[in-house]
């Protein structure tokens, strides 16, 4: 199911499918790596419940939850097959350096 | 000599990427810092003489990408499209390659002479990332070095290949990235249309100008929209809008941006191997404990007590020896030269305004040591993180809470530390509000005025509360201005948590020195002025009728034989404090003291408070000797005690006026050096003026208030 990224807990993985932010924001993730196909994972939560820490392509980035919400992704491992259900023909293959381990 | 022939090389790359500490590591101290033409940008250039070449490098601002929406990217493109430096050096991170590389592609097409440093490359294979970097460099078509700022490796190969490059020994490919068959249709039919315009086609590469306008670059659109093809491109351009009408196609930009991230990750799935990743990285055990739920507050507030302390305590010794040095210069000029106006001016004037300049200097170096530190290590970025939920409240950025709290110490370094906002409207607001945050400059009037109206059991309630009402005042300004006149220009808090690192101790030190130089350059001699015109405002026009007067007394206290040698100091010094209280009345400052009285009278000031108020500009402990001067006490710094007592017992003078004047103080427009510190880094009188009408309105309406309900409460006296 596709979800907002703001739904999945520390430790999920996932793979973005949308990016529905507008204008500057929009163009910084996708400036920043944050495009469909991507794989990610959330790493940790700000002491004070905002923002959040994800990993992905190899580096850490915050963002605010408001900005977040804004991201729609499929949990990796969601339909029991450890795949993600992306989009056809732009999934990123497994094994790649994209979301760790 | 013959002159060395110039090869001028911009480095671009990541935030992040060690673009900095490899610049660092090429130039070593020879290179100097000033501002990108037009906006508060650092640009950092200098030279390295490299196989009879000199190699000129100009350090680009840290970017993710070039589109035209921070005025980083526009600097960093315009400088590569309209200086044309001899080579470009993309800094690529090889740790976080497929983030890296979408500068890359990008600078790919604006058709320059591209190496790329494959940068932290001892860190690559540390952690066990392979790069085939043969097959990368046919893939890019650019020469690909390895080099490491830390191990001081790749230096000498780097600067070998740009001089080959210049010498058209190494030929660079520039390939370039093939977009959908759809995007490429259409960059074909702009392409064309653009190379009818010779002036667009001689000065831009035409396909980045095509790119740019898929793109919905508004610069380019600025630059396309006055040719007579403007409408032909308009028609390729709309045409394209109407054909993904369905939301299940996404737009031109996202397409274009999917398609540079297809070929980035074609190419690293040929080139790279990652052989599996270790457990857990070093940053990621440091952030588990630094950042976590529970400890990440108290550590942060932590830091940030330490990084103050260290600015303004262990600023305090060199700040005593060199204000030490300019008293002692001060009593020998004074020894040497008569009295008069040319001892007047050199003493009081000139040296006392250099000593006033020179006196925050530790204070700017300690500071830049600690945030070139916190930033080197990462950890900045950190603070911001744990700290920005707060601060977003107020509308503003995580990172703006450092300059914030600096500001309690000094405004002056608080106000460069906002160098580290990266968005213009985060940067004028947070600057309009660290004056909010009393400095240590005001605490002797608070000192002062406390010690002389209230009970010592009160003082420490009283004096919390000043602090904590400048906070709040700072609170409302900030989400005030974000709603009015900087609406909208927020930092999107999408933001890199960079790998842990320990810095070089070199590049901090040449960043603190750097930072110094700047403030002395720039600043000193407008500061030097203005502290002239001030002095001069309060010493001028003198009255001779005063003097005169003064004089005749004295003679009369000499000559008297009733009183004894003793008494006749004591008599002479009250007549010279009188002297000097009535020639600071007459004089420039006395004068507008008086003018501005009807406006300071609701706040429950008199005109010799408006003096010291004029004179507090110099800087605000000058409040405390004006104030002591103007009660007829002379030198009154030693011995505010004294004048505390004074004031107590003066008629104009009660509780309700000195809140309101500890309130005045504390909100209105800070000390001439801040000011030209704010002129610098807003970059124009504008923020300056808006600032200074905004301060006095918020310390007028505020000490209103004040007094008002001090006086119903009865603290009228």
């Amino acid at each position: 199911m596709e979800t907002a990224l703001t739904n999945l807990k520390k430790g999920d993985k996932a793979e973005i499918v949308r990016v529905s932010a507008v204008g500057e924001i929009r163009r910084r993730l996708l400036d920043m790596g944050v495009c469909r196909g991507t794989h990610i994972k959330i790493l940790r939560v700000a002491p004070l419940g905002d923002p959040i820490e994800i990993f992905l392509k190899g580096f850490n980035l915050s963002l605010r939850k408001e900005e977040a919400a804004n991201i729609y992704v499929i949990r990796i491992g969601e339909l029991g097959d450890g795949k993600p259900m992306g989009l056809p023909g732009r999934r990123q293959s497994d094994g790649q350096e994209g979301c760790g381990a | 000599m013959i002159k060395k022939k110039e090869i001028v090389v911009a480095l671009a790359g990541n935030p992040n990427s060690g673009k900095t500490s490899l610049f660092n590591e090429l130039v070593g101290t020879n290179q100097k810092v000033g501002n990108w033409a037009g906006v508060t940008i650092e640009k950092y250039e200098g030279t390295v003489i490299h196989k009879g070449y000199s190699i000129r490098f100009i350090d680009l601002p840290g970017t993710y990408s070039l589109t035209a929406y921070s005025p980083e990217e526009v600097i960093t493109r315009n400088f590569i499209i309209e200086k044309k430096p001899d080579v470009v050096v993309n800094v690529v991170d090889g740790t976080s390659l497929e983030r890296n590389l979408y500068l890359t592609v990008q600078l790919m097409e604006l058709k320059t002479n591209l190496i790329l440093a494959l940068n932290m490359f001892d860190e690559v294979e540390k952690a066990g990332i392979k790069i085939d970097i043969k097959q990368l460099q046919n893939l890019l078509g650019s020469h690909i070095v390895p080099t490491s700022a830390v191990k001081k490796t790749g230096l000498k190969s780097l600067l070998d290949h740009i001089v080959r490059v210049y010498e058209h020994d190494i030929i660079i490919a520039k390939n370039k990235v093939v977009f959908s068959e759809q995007i490429e249709g259409k960059i074909d039919a702009l392409e064309k249309l653009l190379e009818q315009e010779p002036q667009l086609s001689g000065k831009y590469p035409v396909r980045w100008l095509a790119i740019k306008l898929l793109e919905n670059d508004t610069q380019v659109y600025n630059l396309i929209k006055d040719y007579p093809i403007w409408i032909k491109a308009l028609k390729i351009l709309h045409g394209s809008s109407s054909e993904q009408d369905s939301p299940e196609e996404p737009d031109l930009e996202t397409a274009i941006t999917d398609d540079r991230n297809s070929f980035i990750r074609g190419a690293l799935r040929e080139t790279m191997v990652i052989s599996a990743r270790k457990k857990k990285s070093v940053t990621e055990r440091i952030d588990s404990v630094l950042i976590n739920r529970v400890l990440g507050i108290p550590i942060f507030l932590l830091i940030m007590w330490c990084v103050f302390s260290f600015t303004f305590k262990l600023g305090e010794a060199p700040m005593g020896w060199i204000e030490f040095f300019f008293k002692w210069l001060a009593n020998s000029v004074s020894a040497v030269l008569p009295q008069g106006f040319l001892r007047s001016i050199i003493v009081d004037g000139i040296i006392a305004g250099v000593g006033g300049v020179l006196v925050f200097l530790p204070n700017i170096i300690l500071l830049f040591i600690a945030l070139s530190f916190l930033e080197g290590t990462g950890y900045m970025a950190r603070a911001a993180f744990v700290i920005d939920k707060v601060m977003h409240k107020v509308g503003l950025h995580g990172k703006s809470f450092l300059p914030m709290i600096t500001g309690f110490g000094c405004s002056i370094p608080a106000l460069m530390a906002t160098r580290t906002l990266k968005n213009r409207g985060d940067r004028l607001v947070t600057m309009m509000i660290i004056p909010f945050m009393s400095c240590g400059a005001k605490l002797p009037v608070y000192v002062l005025l406390i010690s002389a109206f209230f009970p010592p059991a009160m003082a420490g309630n009283v004096l919390f509360a000043i602090y904590i009402f400048g906070v709040l005042i700072a609170i409302i300004s900030a989400r005030l201005l974000k709603s009015t006149i900087l609406k909208g220009c927020s930092e999107p808090f999408v933001m890199e948590l960079p790998v842990y690192r320990l810095p070089t101790i070199k590049s901090i030190l040449i960043q603190s020195l750097l930072k110094a130089q700047m403030y002395i350059k720039k600043a000193g001699t407008t500061i030097l002025l203005a502290s002239l015109i001030i002095w001069l405002a309060s010493n001028y026009p003198q009255s001779a009728k005063i003097s005169v007067e003064t004089g005749t007394s004295e003679q009369q206290v000499n000559n008297s034989i009733t009183l004894s040698s003793g008494q006749k100091a004591v008599a002479i010094q009250k007549l010279e404090n009188n002297k000097a209280s009535r020639q600071l009345e007459y004089s420039a400052s006395g004068k507008a003291g008086k003018l501005i009285e009807p406006l300071i009278k609701p706040l429950g000031f008199d005109w010799r408070i408006g003096v010291a108020l004029i004179s507090g500009l110099a800087a605000k402990e000058v409040v405390v000797s004006t104030l002591g001067t103007i009660y007829s006490l002379g030198e009154a710094d030693e011995k505010s005690v004294n004048l505390a007592t004074r004031l107590r017992h003066d008629p104009g003078f009660s509780k309700a006026a000195a809140l309101s004047l500890m309130v005045f103080v504390l909100l209105y427009i800070p000390c001439i050096a801040t000011i030209m510190v704010f002129k610098k880094e807003s970059g124009a009188w504008k923020w300056v003026g808006i600032y200074s009408v905004y301060a006095l309105s918020v310390a007028w309406i505020s000490s209103f208030i004040v007094y008002r309900i001090a006086l119903l409460l009865g603290l009228g006296n």
